[in-house]
C-alpha cells in the first residue's frame, strides 16, 4: 500500500490519540482507585502495616458487598518513610495518578500539615487521621478527619472526671510540646467552664529521666483527680511508677497515650485502673467488635485506632462515591458531607462543614493491663 | 524537710548514673585526649545485651549481666580497634569525627534490630523500694549510689595501688615518655577503652530498669555526663565523681523549686557559667600551669 499524505496523518492522529482512548476505557471497565500514603518504612513502620491492613479489611468488605459504582474498589500504596518530606513526595506521587479518585492521608498531624497544601491543589477528597484541631480549619474543603480531634479529648476528660468521678481538686501534668500544651489548655478550659480551676498545672520536656519534682508538686497542691497529656510512653511509664511509689493514689484520667500498648508494657501495675480516651474502643459499639473480630482473624493481634480508622476511611468513601453516583470530587465532598449516622469501627460519623467526622471520645479504664470500655462521651458541638 | 530529704536522694541517684558514664568519658580522655562521643552508647548497647540475654533468651539475671559485661569488654576492643586505632597518629579531630560517626552507627544498628519502641529491664530486686521515714526509697536508686561509691573506691585503689593502674596513669600523663620506659602504650589504651566501655555498660544497665532500654537513653545521659565532666574538670576523676552528683541534685532542686519544663536548661545553665567563670572546672588545673 502506498502511503499518502493522509494516510500517514491519520495513522499519526490514530497512533496518538490511541493511549488516551484506550486509558478511557480501561478507566469504565476497571476499578475505582483509592491512593493511600502510609508508613512502610521508618519509625512507624509497625503502625502503617496496622493502617494497611485495616483498609484492606474495608476493602474486602466493599468489594464483596459489590463495589463501587459497580466496579472494584482498589487501593493503591506509597510509602510516607515516616517523615514530613516523605508524606508530601508519596502524595504527589499519588496524584498524578488520574485515575485515583480519593485519598487516605496521615495519622500524624505534621505530616497533613505538610501535604494540606497539595491535597489543596489537586482538589480531590483526602480522609485523615491526625488530631491537630486546627487541620479542619485550614480552609481547605477536601480534608475530612476520621478520628476525633484533640479540641474533644480535654472536654471528654473533664466531663468524666467532674460528672462521672465528681471529682474537683484536679491536677494536670502535660508535656510541653505543641500536643501536650494544646491539651492541657483544652482540659483546663473545659473545667473553669464547669467552674473548677484546676490545682496545679505542671509541665515537663520530652525526655524527662526524673519525674520526683512533678509527683511531690502534685503530692503537696493534694489533688483528688489527676488529668495527664504525655506524648511518649516511656516519660509516662517513669511518671506512672514514681507516682505510685510516691504515694499518689487519686484516679488518674489520661490522653489517649495512657492505654497504648507500649505505655501498658512499659508502666505495668502502675497504670491499673487509670482511665483513658480512646477514640477505637472494642466494646463501645457492635461495629467496632465486628472491626476487632475481623481484625485479629486476618493480623492475630488486637486492634488499635492505628488501623480503625482507615477502615473507615475506606468504608466512608465508598459510601460517599455510591451516594454521588459518580466519581467527581465535588460531588463524592457533598455527598460526604451529607453523611449522618453512619456507624462505623470508631463511632458515629456525622461529618460538619468543617470535615469533622466524630464529635465524642470513649473513656477506657486499665483493669489488670486489660483495657476495658466504661463509657461514651458525644458533643453535639 | 521531708521534701528535701526525696529530692536530696533522687538527685543524688540520677547524678550517680551521671558520674558513672561521665567517668568514662574521663579515662578515654586521659588516656587519649580524645573526648568520645559514643560514650553514651556503651550504655546503650549494654542495655540491649541485657534486654537480648535476660528478656529475649530468658538466662538467669546475674549470668546475663555477666554476659553484657562481657560483651562490652569485647565491644571496647572492636571499638578500639574500629574507631581509635587507625586514627591514633592524626590530631584530635578526626578521633573525635570517628567517634561521632561510630555513635551514629550503633544507635541505628539498635533501632534497625530493635524498632523504636522502649523495652522492658525488670529491676535487680523484686521489691521496688521502701520508706525510711518519710522518704520513700527506690531500691533501684539505692542500688545505683552504693554500685557507684564501690567503683569509685576500686578506681582510687586500682590506679594507686596496683602496677597495671599505675602504668595506665603514666600511658595517659605521657605516651612518648611511657613507651621510653616500656610500658606497651597501645595495649594500655585498649585496656582503657575496654574498662571504659564495661563502665559506661554497667551504668546503661544500671539505669535501664528506670529509664527503659531505647536508642535515646544513651544520648540523654552522655549529655549531662558530658557537662558533669566539664564542671569537675575535665581529665579528673574525682572531679567526674563530684560533678556527676552536683548536676543530678541542682536539675532536681531546680525542677522542683523553680521550674519542671527547665529541668535540663539548670544542668546546661551551671556548664555554661563553668565555661565562663572557671572553664578549668573544679579539680582541673589550668593548662598553662600544667604546662
Amino acid at each position: 500500500m502506498q502511503v499518502t499524505r493522509r494516510v500517514f496523518t491519520s495513522g499519526l492522529a490514530i497512533g496518538l490519540a490511541a493511549p488516551a482512548v484506550l486509558r478511557g476505557a480501561s478507566a469504565q471497565g476497571g476499578t475505582i482507585k483509592i491512593g493511600q500514603v502510609v508508613p512502610i518504612t521508618g519509625p512507624a513502620a509497625e503502625a502503617g502495616k496496622y493502617a494497611m491492613a485495616g483498609a484492606k479489611l474495608a476493602l474486602e468488605k466493599v468489594n464483596k458487598a459489590g463495589g463501587v459504582l459497580g466496579k472494584q474498589l482498589e487501593i493503591v500504596t506509597e510509602d510516607d518513610q515516616t517523615t514530613n518530606p516523605g508524606a508530601v513526595l508519596a502524595f504527589s506521587k499519588l496524584a498524578t495518578n488520574a485515575d485515583i479518585s480519593a485519598f487516605i492521608g496521615s495519622i500524624r498531624s505534621t505530616q497533613m500539615h505538610a501535604m494540606a497544601p497539595d491535597i489543596l491543589k489537586n482538589a480531590k477528597p483526602t480522609m485523615f487521621g491526625g488530631t491537630d484541631p486546627t487541620l479542619t480549619k485550614l480552609g481547605n474543603p477536601w480534608l475530612f478527619r476520621c478520628r476525633p480531634n484533640d479540641g474533644y479529648s480535654g472536654r471528654v476528660i473533664a466531663t468524666f472526671g467532674l460528672d462521672e468521678l465528681k471529682l474537683k481538686k484536679w491536677g494536670i501534668v502535660h508535656s510541653t510540646d505543641a500536643f501536650g500544651t494544646n491539651g492541657a489548655k483544652a482540659l483546663a478550659e473545659a473545667l473553669e467552664k464547669a467552674g473548677v480551676k484546676p490545682a496545679i498545672i505542671q509541665g515537663y520536656s520530652n525526655q524527662s529521666q526524673d519525674f520526683t519534682p512533678v509527683v511531690l508538686a502534685l503530692k503537696q497542691a493534694g489533688i483528688d483527680v489527676l488529668g495527664s497529656y504525655f506524648t511518649f510512653e516511656n516519660d509516662l511509664g517513669i511518671f506512672a511508677r514514681q507516682l505510685r511509689q510516691l504515694g499518689v493514689t487519686a484516679p488518674w484520667v489520661g490522653s489517649p497515650s495512657i492505654v497504648n500498648v507500649t505505655a501498658l508494657k512499659l508502666a505495668g501495675p502502675a497504670l491499673y485502673n487509670t482511665y483513658g480516651v480512646a477514640d477505637y474502643a472494642e466494646d463501645s459499639s457492635p461495629e467496632a467488635k465486628a472491626y476487632a473480630d475481623a481484625y485479629r482473624a486476618v493480623m492475630k493481634v488486637d486492634p488499635d485506632n492505628q488501623s480503625s480508622w482507615c477502615y473507615d476511611a475506606v468504608s466512608l468513601l465508598a459510601t460517599a462515591i455510591n451516594k454521588a453516583g459518580k466519581t467527581d470530587p465535588q460531588a463524592v465532598r457533598e455527598a460526604m458531607l451529607s453523611i449522618k449516622g453512619y456507624k462505623g469501627a470508631e463511632g458515629e460519623y456525622n461529618f460538619d462543614q468543617n470535615g469533622d467526622g466524630l464529635h465524642g471520645y470513649n473513656i477506657v479504664q486499665n483493669k489488670s493491663g486489660k483495657i476495658a470500655f466504661a463509657k461514651h462521651i458525644e458533643f453535639k458541638d | 524537710m521531708d521534701l528535701v530529704l526525696q529530692l536530696l536522694f533522687t538527685g543524688i541517684g540520677i547524678g550517680s548514673v551521671y558520674a558513672l558514664v561521665a567517668l568514662g568519658f574521663v579515662l578515654i580522655f586521659r588516656a587519649t585526649n580524645v573526648v568520645n562521643f559514643a560514650q553514651g552508647e556503651f550504655s546503650m548497647v549494654a542495655a540491649f545485651l541485657m534486654v537480648i540475654f535476660a528478656v529475649d533468651l530468658e538466662w538467669p539475671y546475674w549470668l546475663s549481666f555477666l554476659l553484657a559485661l562481657a560483651g562490652m569488654a569485647l565491644y571496647g576492643v572492636i571499638f578500639n580497634l574500629g574507631v581509635y586505632y587507625p586514627l591514633r597518629h592524626r590530631t584530635y579531630l578526626p578521633v573525635i569525627i570517628s567517634t561521632i560517626g561510630a555513635s551514629i552507627l550503633v544507635a541505628n544498628t539498635m533501632l534497625a534490630l530493635y524498632g523504636p519502641q522502649p523495652q522492658v529491664l525488670s529491676p535487680v530486686f523484686e521489691t521496688p523500694g521502701f520508706n525510711v521515714g518519710p522518704v520513700y526509697l527506690d531500691s533501684q536508686y539505692l542500688l545505683i549510689i552504693v554500685v557507684t561509691m564501690v567503683l569509685v573506691a576500686f578506681q582510687y585503689w586500682f590506679f594507686e595501688h596496683t602496677l597495671l593502674g599505675k602504668k595506665l596513669q603514666a600511658t595517659s600523663q605521657d605516651k612518648e615518655m611511657a613507651s621510653l620506659l616500656g610500658i606497651p602504650v597501645a595495649t594500655m589504651i585498649m585496656i582503657t577503652f575496654v574498662y571504659s566501655a564495661v563502665l559506661g555498660g554497667l551504668a546503661g544497665i544500671l539505669v535501664a530498669p528506670i529509664l527503659f532500654v531505647s536508642i535515646q537513653m544513651g544520648g540523654t545521659i552522655a549529655l549531662k555526663a558530658f557537662a558533669a565532666t566539664i564542671i569537675g574538670g575535665f581529665g579528673d576523676v574525682a572531679g567526674a565523681i563530684i560533678g556527676g552528683l552536683a548536676l543530678g541534685v541542682i536539675e532536681t532542686f531546680g525542677a522542683a523549686y523553680i521550674s519542671v519544663p527547665y529541668k535540663d536548661g539548670f544542668a546546661f545553665l551551671v556548664l555554661v557559667l563553668f565555661l565562663v567563670f572557671r572553664p578549668q572546672g573544679l579539680f582541673g588545673e589550668r593548662v598553662a600551669e600544667k604546662a
